[in-house]
């Protein structure tokens, strides 16, 4: 194990301590929440249950947007990136649909699908597809030619390629798909529950706390917000490591 | 190339049909034919009031992206050349990376109001970090040789930075700003979606909320026009900074 | 013999590194001294600590026991009169400026003005032979004019020692005696003959064509096991120096001297 980043947890302390003093020399409250205070509410809403039910809601489907996205971006990708014709056919509809901002769709959501969870999780589908579908697409592309002629002598069928050439040898590229998608995913879901006020979910709930005034629960949102999209990032880390293991190995055997 | 490049087209062009037939048989006034869309597009892109729209976005943009990638090289560049600074930091960047922008809004409004400073704030924190890890990463992957190189020469600090460590970790810095350009983008959207007086988030969200629907959709396309076209363009820019990176990975089309 | 009639500028004495406090010693007990203007080659198999000791020459790393004495003065860190050449031309020549401004890059800082600095620059090229190339890109050269690059900066600030870490072991064996022979035409320049250079090389015969005396080291930790005088007349040529009797004694001299401590060691394992 490595040893504890005392320094890097000093700094933290340190920036609490000064945000704390700050805040109570030149009486900020109106404008600041004082990390005291904060840490009082996130405690207090985890207590209670509010806080933990509204971050379950926006777990939920997030967890549904971004497994739907993960298995749609997938297939796609791995069809169309071993067919040059359908990659030829796709090419401009992608180029056409990806540069289009997911938040921007919010509104539009909101229109067909009302302000709850099916809207939510339909925006985070779609924010969250792109770099997977675009990752799995060059993944195959770029897959080894040779293994691909291994499997065809070896009696593999193009189908079998398909499942047991082109997506293993596509995974680390998935695995860095799915990687950008959380983030954007997470960006993305909470913006449209900040969208759709009174409905649950981290989003709106801070919405609501920015209305009324309440800093210290808003900024114990934010915090608890933070300590998730980290907590997403290390466990998607540790998951890309444990199941594209390879990739490690190749790479510290290229230096 | 021409024969694939026209089945791309064709398809496209038959999803547009699709959607045009579909929208007839559909006859709601949610899902508008894409050439009512493109009707309505012809006659409001051109208006002040809509190129008013984006300006500000652009504006905004502009802003928050050079405050953010200022700030994310001048850090990453201190955070890639001092181990310890690094180390000390790591905590704290960490978590700041993982909020999501959008947390950032209701805090940023309560604390610098509704105006353009809090738009701007927002960008700027987003674009920030990509730029920044680009950086860091960028000055940790200096060559020894390359590093051994300066120290024999009595190498200043200050020169050191500007001479090698920027240069040599320029690929990377600008590998964040490409990623950095696209999520600036969505937080212009974001930020103009909370209490804008104009903007292209202003606009798609008022037009959804006063059921102008073809507007809606025309703002979406627009921005995702913009989207390519700034990415485009960044591409260029990129080729003609860092020619000989391409030239030295063998990559460069002359 | 050139260290009769020269002063000694390098003198190694007692010198040994170890990286971690408790580890093994990469280096131990090194002791040698290079008169002015003398070639001299170190050589030994990998792992002997060749670089190291190159490292330690140049001031890049402190020596956890002994010391190098430059003109008298412990070498603390990069001394100004000494220039290095890396084996990895690649790595060590910045891909981001041109031939001519990979060269001038060590004049920046020395009160040059910048007409100066590309007259310098501008002759160093020209005496590697590559005063054609000056405003390419290095990644548009071959490996071997990549090298002269190289060699062309380390001699542009006029050091007066000049270190070489395997400099030809990346090129193919054709430009590497090509290589060779500008080396040795640059240390029998006139202009250019109070120049005192280190080698360092795992080729055997690469030392023995090169360099007055040679020095052999041994492997884990790095020690010297002999220091032998070449005494080949100069000028040399690839073909000729090669085939003398004398240049064959001495290869086979110091092959026999690496030979022999590597059956030490198998012997004792």
């Amino acid at each position: 194990m490595k040893p504890p980043n005392v320094a890097g947890w000093l700094v933290v302390a340190v920036v609490v301590g000064v945000g704390e003093a700050a805040v109570r020399l030149f009486d900020l409250h109106d404008s600041v929440a004082a990390p005291s205070a904060a840490f009082g509410a996130l405690v207090a809403g985890l207590a209670s249950g509010e806080l933990s039910g509204e971050i379950g809601t926006t777990l939920e489907s997030y967890a549904e947007g971004l497994a739907l996205a993960v298995a749609a971006g997938v297939v796609l990708g791995v069809v169309i990136g071993s067919s040059r014709v359908l990659q030829d056919a796709s090419f401009v509809v992608i180029e056409f649909l990806r540069p289009i901002p997911a938040v921007a769709l919010i509104p539009l959501a909101i229109l067909f699908l009302g302000l709850g969870v099916p809207m939510r999780r339909f925006v985070i589908a779609y924010a969250a597809v792109w770099p997977i579908l675009i990752n799995t697409l060059y993944g195959v592309r770029g897959s080894d030619r040779l293994l691909h002629d291994v499997a065809t002598t070896s009696g593999v069928s193009s189908a079998g390629r398909l499942v047991r050439v082109a997506l293993p040898a596509a995974l680390p590229s998935i695995a860095t798909g799915i990687r950008v998608s959380a983030s954007i995913a997470l960006l993305v879901g909470v913006t449209a529950e900040f969208l759709s006020p009174g409905t649950g979910g981290i989003g709106s709930y801070m919405h609501q706390q920015q209305l009324a005034f309440q800093l210290p629960e808003l900024y114990g949102a934010v915090v608890l917000v933070g300590i998730l999209g980290y907590a997403i990032n290390v466990a998607l880390g540790a998951a890309e490591r444990h199941v594209v293991f390879w990739v490690g190995e190749a790479r510290t055997g290229a230096r | 190339m021409i024969a694939r490049r026209l089945l791309g087209v064709a398809v496209f062009a038959a999803a547009l049909g699709v959607w045009e037939l579909w929208a007839h048989a559909e006859d709601s006034f949610l899902f508008p034919p894409v050439s009512t869309v493109a009707e309505r597009a012809w006659q409001v892109w051109p208006t002040s009031e809509f190129l008013l729209n984006v300006a500000g976005s652009l504006k905004r943009l502009a802003a928050g992206y050079a405050i953010g990638a200022a700030v994310g090289v001048a850090v990453g560049l201190v955070l890639g050349a001092r181990r310890g600074v690094r180390l000390a930091l790591e905590p704290l960047t960490e978590f700041l990376r993982a909020i999501p922008p959008i947390a950032i809004v209701p805090v940023l409004v309560v604390m610098l109001g509704l105006g353009d400073a809090m738009r701007v704030a927002v960008i700027a924190f987003g674009v920030c970090f990509p730029v920044l890890v680009g950086a860091s990463q960028g000055v940790r992957a200096v060559s020894p040789e390359a590093r051994d190189t300066a120290a024999m020469l009595h190498v200043g600090p200050a020169e050191l930075l500007y001479r090698l460590y920027l240069p040599a970790a320029l690929p990377s810095i600008v590998a964040g700003l490409r990623v950095a350009l696209s999520i600036g983008l969505v937080l212009v959207v974001i930020s103009e979606f909370v209490g804008s007086p104009d903007g292209l988030g202003y606009y798609i969200l008022s037009s959804s909320r006063s059921f102008n629907v073809p507007e809606m959709y025309g703002g979406i396309l627009f921005l995702g026009l913009l989207g390519y076209v700034l990415n485009r363009l960044f591409l260029l820019a990129e080729r003609h900074v860092l020619f000989w990176h391409y030239g030295a990975a063998g990559e460069l089309v002359r | 013999m050139s260290s009769s009639a020269d002063g000694v500028v390098v003198l190694v004495s007692g010198l040994g590194k170890r990286y971690a406090a408790e580890g093994p010693a990469a280096l131990s007990g090194v002791s040698f001294e290079v008169s002015a203007g003398e070639l001299l080659a170190v050589v030994g198999p990998s792992g002997s600590g060749k670089t190291t000791l190159l490292r330690l020459l140049a001031g890049l790393s402190a020596p956890s026991e002994g010391e190098v004495l430059l003109d008298g003065k412990t070498v603390r860190r990069p001394p100004r009169e000494v220039a290095l050449v890396f084996q990895d031309y690649g790595r060590s020549l910045f891909p981001w400026l041109s031939v001519i401004r990979n060269v001038m890059f060590p004049l920046h800082g020395l009160g040059l003005s910048r007409t100066e600095r590309i007259t310098r620059g501008e002759a160093a090229l020209d005496e590697v032979g590559l005063g054609e190339v000056a405003r390419r890109y290095p990644w548009e050269l071959s490996g071997g004019m990549q090298q002269r690059v190289a060699i062309a900066r380390a001699l542009v600030s006029r050091p007066a020692i000049l270190l070489l870490d395997e400099p030809f072991a990346s090129v193919d064996a054709l430009t590497r005696a090509e290589l060779q022979d500008l080396l040795l035409r640059l240390h029998g320049d006139p202009e250019h003959r109070r120049v005192t250079i280190v080698h360092v090389t795992h080729d055997i015969e690469e030392a023995v064509y090169l360099a007055d005396r040679v020095l052999v080291i041994s492997p884990a930790p790095g020690r010297v096991v002999g220091c032998i005088e070449v005494g080949l007349s100069r000028p040399r040529s690839q073909p000729e120096t090669r085939s003398l009797p004398r240049f064959l004694a001495v290869r086979n001299e110091i092959d026999a001297l690496i030979r022999s401590q590597q059956s030490l060691r198998s012997g004792a394992a």
